[in-house]
């Protein structure tokens, strides 16, 4: 069993199987394939080596052509992958890690007294290079300033995060969510319920991404 | 002998119906006319596909040919070693394989078999 | 009876042929399994238990595909030569030594390299009627690879036919009684595994099918019905190639439940050089056929005769 597992890790590593120590390679002196060209001090000889003609090498050559040598060295490499551990995950049941800096699925953030935290200064709409943006701004009822419409086209988002870099206020961000695939196009036409409700949906996980990453941003 | 071709014919009919379950079994049969043209990535062929080809295959065909006639000559040599005088059939055969090996030497000396493909 | 041995032997080699099929559906599996483990991940295996039945769903999804109808093309011999290309496939199994030799086959080795020869042809028409210029290159590659390695199979399967004395597939199990031919032939089972894998298209050899470079060779055109037939065809010939492996080296003992495990083992052998070697190049694996190949088994077999006299005078 070890020497299965040591042929398995050698051919793994590309090593030598069996170490010669000083005093052997002294007792049995095996030289290398001789350079017939020999090059001043500094230079590198780059082209093909001449094959050296020692009998020695003949025969190793010929071993290795006839016996498919190196060839099974490499099937012995595939041999060993077999056995390792697949990096495969059971999707839907386990998932892959996550940074707290993940930018998947948009949506719009609320202060803790429940005000929205939007205030329609377009910096988002200005910055994104899609242009997936749309803001309509009014003043509301109460008199402050926010928007009437704020929609995102997810299917022209690139996802890079900038609208999230922008907002001074903290309104619209990139949460975790990624799985939000949906059977008609018009409904990756997000507008401002839908990105509000899924600030709701989202808020506790966006909160605590946000506080982990707070000292980079 | 009745039995061979008996049971080649099973085999044939049971591939052939295989062939016709797939046909009767396809739920759809919109025939359009990008599909029925031939595969180039989505571009239109760009020059007829009954072209004569490269001439190297046919000299490798003919290689193949000179060589499996020999094959053929070879083949009865064995059941006949057992009814022959033993001297000649050495001789035959040694005779033959170095035909075969003189003949393949001389065409790679030739050249004949370079870039063959 | 007269007729119980002809009903016999007409059932056995049906149940072979069945048994063939299925082998053919599991070895599919078998080579998504291991090419995804040497790769590092798992094969298939949502389907079912582990993904079992995954061949049945891969069958159904191909037959219950659209049928195409390539316009301009000889309609008749593109819908034929898959039809053939199985049947020749599943017909040389019968050449199989067998517990009670299923069919006698006085000349077995004759009739493999006669259905070898024959499978040239299908691939040849198949690239050729599909009227599309990767499937006549990929056809024609493919075409040009088998016959320049057939020779060779030929010949290394004569030099055996040499030793043994007869056609008959049988009379290797009683000359490897004592030791396999692996063992004292060495080279030539290598040569031998590596001419199968040119004889059926499998990588490092797969210019027929050559995905990167011919979409996919010969059966581009093809679709449901005509490319299950042609896949099952292949992987029916890997097995038919396998067991010819195990007859020929590995002790012919038919006898024995160990013979269908070794055949087993040379399959995977096959799938595994498929995810080990990379594709040759085509001029390398031409050089390969004619000038490496061929003059080995030539010599090989002007060895044999030599060896064969100086046995033969023994008797």
């Amino acid at each position: 069993m070890s020497l299965t597992m040591r042929i398995f890790t050698a051919s793994r590593n590309g090593q030598r199987m069996f170490r010669t120590n000083g005093a052997c390679l002294l007792a049995a002196k095996r030289t290398e394939p001789k350079d017939i060209v020999e090059v001043p001090k500094g230079y590198v000889y780059v082209n093909n080596k001449e094959l050296s003609m020692e009998m020695e090498d003949i025969t190793d050559r010929a071993a290795t052509s006839m016996f498919f040598g190196e060839l099974f060295r490499g099937f012995g490499v595939t041999l060993a992958h077999i056995f390792k551990e697949p990096a495969t995950i059971n999707y839907p049941f386990e998932k892959g890690p996550l940074s707290p800096r993940f930018r998947g699925e948009h949506a719009l953030r609320r202060y803790p007294s429940g005000e929205e935290r939007c205030i329609a200064c377009k910096l988002c709409e200005a910055i994104c290079p899609a242009q997936a943006i749309t803001i309509e701004a009014e003043e509301r009822a109460d008199g402050s300033r926010r928007t009437t419409r704020y929609d995102i086209d997810m299917t022209k988002c690139i996802y890079c995060g900038f609208c999230q870099e922008a907002c001074p206020v903290d309104a619209i961000v990139e949460g975790p969510n990624f799985e939000f695939s949906t059977e008609t196009h018009e409904e990756l036409l997000y507008n401002k319920e839908k990105l509000l409700c899924n600030g709701d949906k989202w808020e506790s996980e966006i909160a605590s991404n946000l506080q982990a990453d707070h000292l980079y941003r | 002998m009745f039995s061979i071709i008996l049971i080649a014919s099973l085999i044939l009919t049971i591939v052939t119906i295989v062939m016709f379950l797939a046909s009767i079994l396809s739920k759809k049969a919109l025939i359009d006319r990008e599909k029925s043209s031939p595969f180039e990535c989505g571009f239109d062929p760009k020059s007829s596909s009954r072209l004569p080809f490269s001439l190297r295959f046919f000299l490798i065909t003919i290689i193949f040919l000179i060589f499996d006639v020999e094959i053929a000559l070879i083949l009865p040599m064995i059941i006949i070693l057992k009814f022959s005088n033993i001297f000649i059939w050495t001789f035959t055969s040694i005779i033959f394989i170095l035909i075969l090996l003189i003949g393949l030497y001389h065409e790679w000396n030739q050249g004949m078999l370079n870039w063959s493909n | 009876m007269f007729y119980m041995e002809f009903i016999l032997s007409l059932i056995g080699s049906l149940l072979l042929i069945i048994c063939v099929l299925v082998s053919v559906a599991f070895l599919t599996l078998l080579e998504r399994k291991v090419l995804g483990y040497i790769q590092i991940r798992k094969g298939p295996n949502k389907v079912g238990l582990m993904g079992i039945p995954q061949p049945f769903c891969d069958a159904i999804k191909l037959f219950t595909k659209e049928q195409t109808y390539p316009l301009l093309s000889n309609y008749l011999s593109y819908y034929i030569s898959p039809i053939f290309s199985l049947f020749l496939s599943l017909f040389v199994w019968m050449c199989m030594p067998f517990f009670v030799k299923l069919y006698s086959f006085n000349l077995g080795g004759l009739f493999f390299l006669c259905c070898t020869s024959l499978g040239v042809y299908t691939v040849m028409i198949a690239g050729w009627s599909s009227n599309s210029n990767y499937a006549l290159l990929g056809g024609l590659r493919a075409v040009a690879q088998t016959i320049s390695y057939e020779v060779s199979l030929a010949l290394i399967l004569l030099s055996f036919v040499f030793l043994i004395g007869s056609y008959n597939m049988m009379y290797f199990f009683y000359y490897q009684i004592y030791i396999w031919f692996l063992i004292i032939l060495f080279p030539m089972a290598l040569v031998w595994l590596t001419i199968s894998l040119a004889e059926t298209n499998r990588t490092p050899f797969d210019f027929a099918e050559g995905e990167s470079e011919l979409v996919s060779g010969f059966n581009v055109e093809y679709s449901s019905g005509g490319f299950a037939l042609i896949f099952m065809a292949e992987y029916a010939s890997i097995l038919f190639m396998s067991m010819l492996f195990c007859v020929i080296f590995l002790g012919c003992d038919v006898f024995n439940l160990l013979f269908y495990v070794k055949l087993t083992f040379i399959s995977f052998v096959f799938i595994w050089a498929r995810g080990t070697l990379p594709r040759f190049r085509y001029d390398k694996l031409m050089y390969l056929a004619w000038k490496c190949f061929l003059s080995f088994s030539l010599n090989y077999l002007l060895f044999f005769i030599g060896f064969k006299i100086l046995l033969f005078s023994f008797l």
